[in-house]
């Protein structure tokens, strides 16, 4: 194969930017962020702003034990199935205006590829036989069934608004018509709902309760497999974080304007500290007081937005 | 059909602060039964006590317990006073109380933090044990120690209190009450811990009169018990203060009980120190203590405290029994834990705020 431009600018997009080496690093200084946002919070002082590498290094050096009786391989597989299909969709969801790929239909492969993480993560509770674990893992999947029909329901609003499966020409359609956030601001705040759900933050961080079933699904991982997970969690973060400023809050300034790179930046950073402000606010529900919110209440209210954009007039 | 887990909580578990262990039944998220074993600390201080003389077995006394260190050594001290007949200074008797006072602030401030972390609140948590703090420091002020004073002896106090150390203590108190105003407005009213604590733990007051559940635990099923005032004694016989009740007898009414009982003690204080009579703070002590036995209550952060000691004369205690007020609360968890949501065993096991210490000794 000949190195082309292409090629070159090929690899480029996929081990720096937006790839892997871009995604890590905000995944690091979202980490760091949101720790240092919420220790403001709690009257703590904070980590340092090395502390997520440091996390990072410590885990891959500690030593890679699982229980008699899992499946180790498997469990392998989890983590790096995980980790690759959410550095997928982080391909897709444009940075600052930027998309590596785009085609029509490309938030729907985003939103299949962002789930595969929390199929895994159940698994992950599966395959390491522990009793805590397989708890919860059961409650992920009971969680994903909460959270996940809300969540789709409000991000459809703006596609139906947009015309457009393409999340690079929903954004472009808000140049026009201005920020989606002001059309639909309740679906904005159910959106950031499901994502918290979505990545089982404080307080919908039912299937990994410390006080309840430890750490959940990877109670028993360890090492370089845990390192990988929280490598995937954080990354989910920001792909997800990403992904609602776009639909909400979409700019399409290209990279080349400072203006619209400095207006992302802010609006992700909105993001990070509203959810480190959930995280710090409430107490963890139950699982089944999740269902019944969920159920009762969040889809009842996306549905409302929903028509009400249908409604409004397309 | 879903398969039975058996779910190991302890003798180590993020949820424990001391160990012990439960071994928990669990169908899907329904906990059926629960099994619990205990005595990780035992370390047979009774004994340990009847091999010592009067005055050493008060040092040995006072590490039962972390939290409530001074009930103990003050129950002990009284008990021993009573045998010898000593009419101890009315003087001791109001710096034994404030300390007493200053620990029920700490433990349940401390307990209050240890649920607020149960139920998901970090945040909480970290505000209640850095308003612990203030209590922590006043006692270090006052005593040197911040869990063991050392304060008690047999015939009075050590340590006495000067104005500048009164100041101190109502000024940094006045610091504290604000930040208990707001902790409980936010457990009467933050929807989510009300979620989380109300209508959990259930204990009824026919329950509580059954399993003689004493403290707050008992307060807050409506049984209207305090040692401090149903036993006379000073300086709580001068002393102005209401025993707060509750009639809901679930977790939630728990906490509401406690934070308005650190209020109460915080009120307790403010007359301790304007009322304190001067003299004396200390009385000699025979060494040895004539026969005859005694049972001696105090009210401890988590309710009453009964020791009973028999002497045969000499200067050794023939016997030495103590009933803390965490084994009533720990026989009252099979049925609290009896088909309940997995997710509501560490916010019940945490509602009867055990102190394995005191429990196992």
């Amino acid at each position: 194969m000949d190195i082309t431009p292409d090629v070159i600018k090929s690899l480029f997009n996929l081990l720096i930017f937006p790839g892997f080496t871009f995604l890590l690093f905000c995944s690091w200084v979202f980490d760091w962020l949101d720790r240092k946002i919420i220790a403001r919070f709690q009257g703590r002082v904070g980590p340092p702003w090395y502390q997520p590498v440091a996390d990072f290094i410590k885990l891959l050096g500690k030593e890679d034990v699982m229980p008699t009786g899992s499946q180790t391989f498997v469990a392998l597989l989890l983590p790096v199935i995980s980790l690759a299909s959410v550095l997928t969709a982080g391909l897709y969801v444009p940075v600052a205006g930027y998309a590596a790929l785009s085609f029509e239909g490309d938030f729907i492969v985003v939103l299949f590829l962002l789930g595969i993480p929390t199929l895994a993560y159940f698994l992950a509770g599966w395959v390491s036989v522990g009793v805590y674990s397989i708890l919860g893992g059961n409650r992920s999947l009971l969680q994903y069934f909460s959270y996940e029909v809300p969540f789709l329901l409000a991000l459809s609003g703006p596609a139906i608004m947009g015309g457009s499966w393409q999340i690079g020409r929903i954004v472009s359609v808000q140049n026009t018509s201005g920020w989606f956030l002001f059309f639909q601001p309740l679906g904005f705040v159910l959106a950031l709902i499901g994502l918290i759900g979505k990545l089982k933050r404080d307080p919908l961080d039912i299937p990994k309760a410390k006080s309840e079933i430890l750490a959940g699904p990877l109670t028993e991982f360890t090492g370089r497999k845990l390192a990988l997970w929280h490598m995937t969690i954080n990354m989910q973060t920001v792909v997800g974080i990403f992904l609602l400023v776009n639909l909400f809050l979409g700019n399409a300034q290209a990279l080349h304007d400072i203006f619209g790179v400095l207006m992302f930046t802010v609006q992700v950073l909105i993001i990070v500290s509203l959810l480190s402000t959930a995280s710090s606010l409430f107490a963890r529900l139950r699982i089944d007081q999740l269902a019944e919110f969920g159920w009762k209440i969040l889809v009842p209210l996306s549905l409302v937005q929903l028509a009400f954009i249908i409604l409004m007039g397309v | 059909m879903m398969t039975k887990l058996k779910i190991p909580i302890g003798p180590h578990h993020p949820l424990l602060k001391e160990p012990i262990s439960f071994l928990l039944t669990v169908e899907g998220e329904r906990v059926l039964e629960s099994s619990m074993r205990l005595g990780y600390v035992h370390r047979g201080i009774e004994r340990l006590c009847q091999e010592r003389t009067y005055v050493q077995a008060v040092h040995l006394i006072e590490r039962i317990c972390g939290i409530c260190s001074h009930v103990h050594s003050t129950t002990y001290c009284h008990a021993v006073e009573t045998l010898l007949g000593l009419e101890v200074p009315l003087r001791a008797h109001y710096i034994r109380a404030l300390l007493c006072e200053l620990e029920r602030i700490h433990s349940h401030l401390l307990w209050l933090g240890v649920l607020a972390k149960n139920i998901g609140l970090d945040t909480v948590f970290m505000y209640t044990w850095r308003d612990r703090e203030i209590v922590l420091d006043i006692m270090e002020d006052l005593s040197g120690g911040r869990v063991s004073h050392a304060i008690n002896v047999i015939g009075g106090v050590k340590i006495d209190l000067d104005h500048k150390m009164m100041d101190i203590i109502i000024e940094k108190l006045e610091e504290l009450a604000p930040k208990l105003t707001i902790a409980l407005g936010l457990f009467e009213n933050e929807p989510t811990v009300r979620l989380r604590t109300q209508s959990i733990g259930v204990i009824t007051k026919e329950e509580a009169a059954r399993h003689c559940v004493v403290g707050p635990i008992a307060r807050a099923s409506g049984v209207d018990i305090d040692v401090r005032r149903d036993i006379p004694r000073p300086p709580y016989d001068g002393l102005e203060f209401n025993v707060i009740t509750h009639t809901a007898g679930d977790v939630w009414a728990r906490t509401l009980v406690r934070i308005r009982e650190t209020r109460e003690s915080h009120r307790l204080i403010q007359q301790i120190v304007s009322q304190l009579p001067s003299g004396d703070i200390v009385v000699k002590a025979k060494r040895r203590v004539p026969p005859g036995e005694v049972v001696c209550r105090f009210e401890a952060p988590r309710g009453e405290l009964f020791y009973y000691i028999r002497s045969d004369g000499s200067n050794q205690p023939a016997r030495i029994k103590i009933r803390t007020p965490t084994l009533p609360a720990l026989s009252t968890l099979p049925e609290q834990l009896r088909d309940v949501n997995l997710a509501d065993a560490p916010v019940i096991l945490s509602g009867v705020d055990l102190c394995i210490a005191c429990a196992d000794r």
